[in-house]
């Protein structure tokens, strides 16, 4: 009797018919093992073939592994400026299933307010699981699944990681997950942008660049004073943004850019058919202009010795200004665009 | 009449023919048993209380760690019950991929404990090189797609965490060239291998009412006799759209355990054709979109169960309607078929009883959890 299912049926496993065992069996499993030695000189370089050697000569020789590996997690920052892409927004810290990450969030020295930035990151390499939730909630992309697997040691206590164990350059995670990185470079990238505007002094610098990013900082602010000014030269690093002849220049501009923006804003699509959104292009275009505002302030102010060129962190001061100015210039057009909604 | 003597020994905890840390007491005579006793708990980590102070999603990790032969079967199986729980749909291309999934590890899971069971019988490890081969490429895809070799943890509520690569599916057809070559390969020799036929033929019989009443799952129910599948009988996922056949034996001693596995590698291999065959039409993205992976289920409770490779694998999960399981619990497969090792022992010889533990396939992991 079989048994019929709707897709399939039930089979009795055949278990051959009793015959006389001389070794015939054992002769005919032989036969497959001499062939596999025969073949044991070449290599199984192929998914689809069952003989030849397979392994590899590690440490010599290393199977190049899949983007997706993880094996423990790694803290990303930029390569050029040193900021770290982790806010501390603790989301890992939440998700970690055996409860490895602990983050401090970085405080303004001066003002005891929080800053997106870690003061301190600790990850228990010895009790992590390589589950990779913490890669996956990071939601500005800063944490990531490392492909290092050699990490053994012979303290226990070196397995614990703080931020400059940790920190990885983003070129390093790009090398080892191209498309991955690919996916979401843009937007970590903005979002970097953002929580760089709210960090102050050498806050939020991966460890290992605090002195180079310093000396950085240094010669930029040493180029400056030579080129203008030398007495009212600034040694803040902050100092953009007290400067007050460019930063007039650049309010001037905002404030043009912004009335632009209204009445482009006010006009409405009809005068740009081809953007989708009307405002959203005023609002590109004021900051275009505002930029521009802000150049020709600049160079005009590069003349004479009372404006005094500052931003020692931007390789020229006027650049800094003119991209201080556009985005205030957005942010005006994005402000004009509001009120337009809500009335 | 010569007088014996019975005599109490300890096979384990610490035995390589174990497959673990387990303890075997067992009554001799002579060479032969009277009575077995298994222990275990050698390996309890605590398992269910840990996942009443995590929450839904942090568990799924640890279901990894249960049979780590199998952690996709054992990520597909905790998936589906928070889903029961919470009312998550899951598109239809997840679910072709999480067959995918699970069929690799039923493959890769019996090449593996028939390569051990063939270990335990003394031929040293050339047997299980040839079904480690296999398995080490599985494991190269899974590696793929989910990151890990074993510790896979690729399911998520509503899907499967990433979408396969584009050197998967390349990889994954030269591999179904290979497969069927290496079954009969394996076949050619194992099968009617002398050695092994007197080693297994007659050895360990679980008759059919007492691997009911023991309530054994898996290949060691079917080859006592009873066609019994999940997939079958309570089709899951999407188990109702493939043909595949339910292979049972006649005897139930571990020569049938052997060839039921060998048959559900094949059964499985068809399984993956038509998965592939399926799949390019499966409609939906590889997780559903509006499902939250932070869940907080009503309250409640769910079971929900898959045929795993070692046979029935359950969760059970209470909800109190926090972020946190209020219960739960895991039905494990390798727990329950272990339970009858004494009476399957029982009047054999003390070599034959590493046979027929090989050949229930359990995992410690997963027994004491």
């Amino acid at each position: 009797m079989t048994i019929q299912f709707e897709r399939g049926k039930v089979v009795v496993i055949d278990r051959g018919a009793r015959k006389l065992r001389v070794g015939q069996g054992m002769l005919k499993g032989m036969a497959v093992v001499w062939h596999h030695w025969l073949k044991s000189f070449q290599k199984l370089d192929n998914f689809s073939k069952t003989a030849g050697v397979f392994t590899v000569e590690y440490p010599d020789e290393r199977i190049k592994l899949p983007e997706a590996y993880r094996n423990m997690p790694i803290l990303l920052y930029d390569d050029e400026t040193g900021q770290e892409l982790c806010t501390a927004c603790f989301q890992c810290q939440r998700v970690c299933p055996p409860q490895v990450i602990h983050i401090n969030q970085a405080r303004n020295p001066e003002t005891g307010k929080a800053i997106p930035a870690a003061a301190e990151f600790i990850i228990e390499y010895d009790a992590c699981m390589s589950c990779g939730f913490c890669a996956e909630v990071c939601p500005f992309d800063s944490i990531k699944m490392d492909h290092e697997f050699e990490l053994s040691t012979e303290d226990h206590a070196e397995l614990t990681m703080n931020k400059a164990q940790l920190s990885r350059p983003v070129s390093y995670y790009e090398r080892i997950a191209p498309t991955f990185w690919a996916e979401v470079k843009a937007s970590a990238y903005k979002k970097l942008q953002n929580s760089v505007k709210r960090r102050v002094d050498l806050i939020g610098i991966a460890p290992q660049m605090v002195e180079k990013v310093k000396a950085m900082r240094a010669a930029a602010a040493e180029s400056e004073a030579t080129e203008a000014a030398p007495s009212s030269a600034p040694t803040k690093p902050s100092a953009a943004e007290t400067s007050p002849a460019t930063d007039k220049a650049a309010k001037l501009a905002a404030i043009r850019a912004a009335n632009a923006a209204k009445q482009d804003a006010g006009n409405g699509g009809t005068s740009t058919p081809e953007a989708p959104a009307g405002d959203d292009k005023a609002a590109k275009l004021a900051a275009i202009r505002a930029a521009n505002a802000a150049k020709k302030a600049a160079e005009s102010g590069e003349g004479s010795a009372s404006v005094a060129p500052a931003a020692p962190e931007a390789p020229a001061g006027d650049d800094k200004a003119a991209r201080l100015a556009a985005i205030r210039a957005a942010n005006a057009a994005k402000k004009a665009k509001d009120e337009q909604e809500n009335s | 009449m010569i007088k014996t003597e019975e005599l109490q020994i300890n096979i384990g905890p610490q035995h390589p023919s174990t497959h673990g840390v387990f303890r075997m007491l067992v009554t001799v005579d002579g060479e032969t048993i009277v009575d077995l006793v298994p222990v275990f708990g050698y390996l309890h980590r605590n398992h269910e209380q840990i996942a009443e102070v995590n929450t839904y999603l942090q568990n799924m990790p640890y279901t990894d760690r249960l049979d780590y032969f199998n952690s996709m079967a054992n990520n597909q199986a905790y998936a589906m019950v928070v889903e029961k729980l919470v009312g998550i749909e899951v598109p239809e291309r997840a679910e072709y991929l999480r067959v995918l999934m699970v069929e690799l590890t039923r493959i890769l899971n019996h090449a593996g404990a028939l390569g051990f069971l063939i270990n335990d019988m003394g031929a040293w490890q050339t047997p299980l090189a040839f079904g480690m081969r296999e398995r080490e490429k599985i494991l190269d895809l899974f590696e793929m797609a989910s990151g890990a070799r074993m510790m896979c943890n690729y399911f998520r509520f509503g899907g499967v965490v990433r979408d396969l690569p584009p050197a998967f599916m390349p990889l994954l057809k030269d591999l179904l060239v290979a497969l069927p070559a290496f079954f009969d390969e394996f076949e050619r020799l194992l099968c009617e291998n002398e050695i092994l036929l007197q080693r297994s033929e007659g050895v360990g019989v679980l008759p059919k009412d007492l691997a009911i009443s023991y309530s054994v799952t898996g290949p060691v129910l079917r080859a006592s006799g009873i066609p019994y599948d999940i997939r079958k009988a309570e089709p899951y996922s999407i188990y109702d759209r493939f043909d595949f056949d339910v292979p049972v034996g006649s005897v139930g001693d571990v020569y049938d355990r052997f060839l039921v596995r060998v048959e559900e590698m094949r059964q499985s291999l068809r399984i993956i054709e038509q998965v592939l065959e399926q799949l390019p039409d499966a409609e939906g993205d590889h997780i559903n979109p509006k499902a939250k992976q932070n869940v907080r289920p009503p309250v409640g409770d769910a079971y929900a169960r898959i045929e795993s490779p070692k046979g029935e694998l359950g969760f059970y999960l209470v909800s109190d309607g926090s972020e946190k399981p209020y219960r739960y619990k895991v039905r494990a497969p390798s727990f329950i078929n272990l339970t009858p090792l004494g009476d399957m022992c029982r009047g054999y010889k003390v070599a034959d009883v590493v046979v027929i533990l090989g050949s229930i396939d359990i995992v410690m992991g997963e027994v004491d959890r």
